[in-house]
C-alpha cells in the first residue's frame, strides 16, 4: 500500500527543485521589471525578454512542478514515468536563461533557447499524453489536461518558428505568427490548465461541493474553439475569425468567473488564511483584467487598456493564483516526505502550521500594493509611478522567496 | 478472543487526523460504516471531502493500520466509496462550527 502512495506522489527532491527555480525567475522577473523601460511597444526585444522570464521561468516551471504532483491526483493514476519529469527541469531551466538572453543580448542565441524550450515542452507533452492513456476517467479536468497540452505543443511550435526568424534562419510574418502563439500558450495552455485545476482544487481547500458545472464546461469549450480561431485565422490571415475568437475568449472568461463565484458560494472553510487571500486578490485581478481588456476592444486601439489588461492577467492573476498555492502545495509535499511516515507513531503538524504566517502576509500585502501601484502607473504612462509599484513588488517577491526557503526547511534536522 | 466492537473501532480512527482540515476522520463524518464479523475481521466503508484527495491512498493505509492496534482484531480492509458523496452535514457539530458552516 505504501509503495502505491508514493507512486502518486512523486519524490520532494524532484518536484521541489521546480518551484524554487520557478520563484528565483519570480524574483528576477520583478527586478527586471525595475530596469526595462516600457514605450508602449510589445514588440520590443527587451519586453519580450521580460515575458519569457516571466512565463517560462515562473509560470510555467511552476506549473511543471505543480503538475508533476497533480497529474496523478486528476487523473487517478500514477505517472507514466515521473522520471520524465528530471530531464524537463534542466531543459526548462536551460532553454529559459539562453532564450532570455537571446531577447535582450544576441538574437542568435534564441533558436539554441528554442531547442532546449521546445524539447522540455515536447516530453513534457509526451508524458501527460502517455500517462492519460492509463487512464479511463474523462472528466472535465481531464479533457483540459488534453486540450491545453495540444495547445502547449503548437504555442511551442509557434515559438519556435519565431525564434528561428528572429534569429535570422527563417522569414515568416512575425506579427501573425506572434498572435497564434502567445493565444496557443497564454489562453490556451495557461488558462485551460488553471480552470480544469481550479475546478479540483478550489473546491478540495475550500470544502465545497454540490456546485453545478455547467458554467465551466461551456467556458472550456468556448475557450477551446476561440483559440483555435485565432490560431487558424492568424496563420490563413482570416481577421474574422481571429476577431470572433477574441470575442470567445472574453465570453469564456466571464462564464469561468461565474463557475468561481458559484464554488466560492458553495464553500464550507470560511477563514481568511493566505491562500484565500491570494485567490481572491487573483479573481479580482481576472475580473479587472477582463474588463480593462472588453474596453480596449471597444476602444480604437487604446493601447494603456490592453497593457492594463495584460499586467493584471499577469502580475495579478497568474502570479497570485500560483502564489498562493504555493502556500498550500509546498507544506504538503514537505508535510508527505518528512511526516507521512510518522502517522500513528508521533505526534504530527497540521499543514496550516507549514508556512511562515508573518512573511507570507508581507509577500501579499507588497505584492498586492506594488502590483495595483505598478499597473496604475503602467496605464496613465507614469514611470514614476510604475517604478515605484513594481519596488513594492519586489519586495513582496523577495518574501514569497523567504516564505519558500522557510516552508522547505520545516522540520529538517 | 474478546469480540471487538463498533465503539473500539471508531475510537481507533479518531486517532488519525485530516492534516488539511485538522480533525479526526470520525468527525469529520468520513467513516460510513464499520462493519465486523464473528472473526473480529474488521471492513471499514469511508469516503473523502473530495475525489481528488492527493492522500486518498494515504488515508487508507492511516485507518487500517489505526484499527490494527486493537487487541484481537484480525483482517482489516478499508474501502473508499463515493456514493453518497461526503457533504458537511455528515460532520460533527464541532467541525461544523470551526469551519464556519455551523
Amino acid at each position: 500500500m505504501f509503495n502505491i502512495s508514493r507512486e502518486f506522489a512523486p519524490p520532494f527532491k524532484l518536484i521541489a527543485p521546480f518551484f524554487v527555480v520557478g520563484t528565483i525567475f519570480y524574483i528576477l522577473s520583478a527586478a527586471a521589471l525595475l530596469f526595462i523601460s516600457f514605450d508602449y511597444d510589445y514588440m520590443q526585444m527587451g519586453i519580450a525578454g521580460w515575458a519569457h522570464l516571466f512565463l517560462l521561468g515562473y509560470v510555467m516551471m511552476i506549473i511543471f512542478g505543480a503538475m508533476a504532483q497533480l497529474i496523478p491526483v486528476v487523473l487517478e493514476t500514477g505517472h507514466f514515468s515521473v522520471d520524465f519529469y528530471y530531464v524537463i527541469f534542466p531543459l526548462l531551466l536551460l532553454g529559459t536563461i539562453v532564450m532570455v538572453l537571446g531577447f535582450w543580448l544576441n538574437p542568435i542565441l534564441l533558436s539554441f533557447g528554442g531547442i532546449l524550450v521546445l524539447a522540455a515542452m515536447g516530453i513534457f507533452a509526451i508524458e501527460v499524453f502517455l500517462t492519460i492513456k492509463k487512464t479511463d476517467l474523462n472528466t472535465l479536468t481531464v479533457k483540459c489536461v488534453k486540450v491545453s497540452n495540444i495547445f502547449l505543443l503548437l504555442g511551442i511550435l509557434s515559438g519556435f518558428l519565431l525564434s528561428l526568424t528572429i534569429a535570422g534562419f527563417l522569414g515568416v510574418d512575425i506579427n501573425s505568427i506572434l498572435k497564434a502563439h502567445v493565444y496557443a500558450v497564454v489562453g490556451g495552455y495557461i488558462m485551460i490548465t488553471i480552470m480544469g485545476i481550479t475546478l479540483i482544487l478550489l473546491p478540495m481547500f475550500g470544502l465545497a461541493h454540490g456546485f453545478d458545472e455547467k458554467p465551466v464546461n461551456l467556458s472550456f469549450k468556448i475557450m477551446t474553439y476561440s483559440v483555435a480561431f485565432v490560431i487558424i485565422g492568424s496563420f490563413i490571415g482570416f481577421k474574422v475569425l481571429a476577431q470572433l475568437g477574441y470575442i470567445g475568449a472574453f465570453v469564456s472568461i466571464a462564464l469561468y468567473f461565474y463557475q468561481i463565484i458559484l464554488i466560492y458560494k458553495k464553500r464550507i472553510r470560511k477563514e481568511s488564511d493566505i491562500w484565500f487571500k491570494s485567490v481572491l486578490f487573483a479573481f479580482f485581478s481576472l475580473l479587472l483584467s477582463w474588463i480593462l481588456g472588453f474596453m480596449y476592444l471597444l476602444s480604437t486601439d487604446y493601447r494603456p487598456l490592453l497593457y492594463g489588461a495584460v499586467w493584471f492577467l499577469f502580475m495579478g492573476f497568474f502570479s497570485f493564483l500560483i502564489n498562493g498555492h504555493l502556500y498550500k502545495i509546498v507544506p504538503f509535499l514537505v508535510w508527505f516526505h518528512r511526516y507521512a511516515p510518522l502517522v500513528g507513531k508521533e505526534k504530527v503538524p497540521m499543514l496550516q502550521e507549514m508556512y511562515p504566517k508573518k512573511q507570507s502576509e508581507y509577500e501579499f500585502w507588497f505584492t498586492m500594493g506594488g502590483t495595483l501601484i505598478a499597473g496604475y502607473g503602467l496605464m496613465i504612462g507614469s514611470s514614476d509611478f510604475f517604478k515605484a509599484g513594481v519596488a513594492f513588488l519586489f519586495i513582496g517577491s523577495v518574501f514569497l522567496g523567504t516564505s519558500l526557503k522557510w516552508m522547505l526547511n520545516f522540520g529538517r534536522n | 478472543m474478546a469480540k471487538v466492537t463498533k465503539e473500539q473501532v471508531y475510537d481507533a480512527i479518531r486517532t488519525v487526523i485530516d492534516p488539511e482540515v485538522g480533525f479526526n476522520l470520525v468527525d469529520m463524518g468520513l467513516i460510513y460504516d464499520v462493519d465486523i464479523d464473528d472473526e473480529n475481521n474488521v471492513h471499514v466503508k469511508m469516503t473523502l471531502s473530495t475525489r481528488g484527495c492527493p492522500l486518498h491512498q494515504m488515508m487508507q493505509q492511516w485507518v487500517k493500520e489505526a484499527v490494527e492496534k486493537i487487541a484481537d482484531v484480525k483482517e482489516v480492509t478499508v474501502e473508499i466509496v463515493w456514493d453518497p458523496p461526503w457533504n458537511i452535514s455528515m460532520a460533527s457539530d464541532n467541525v461544523k462550527k470551526a469551519l464556519g458552516a455551523g
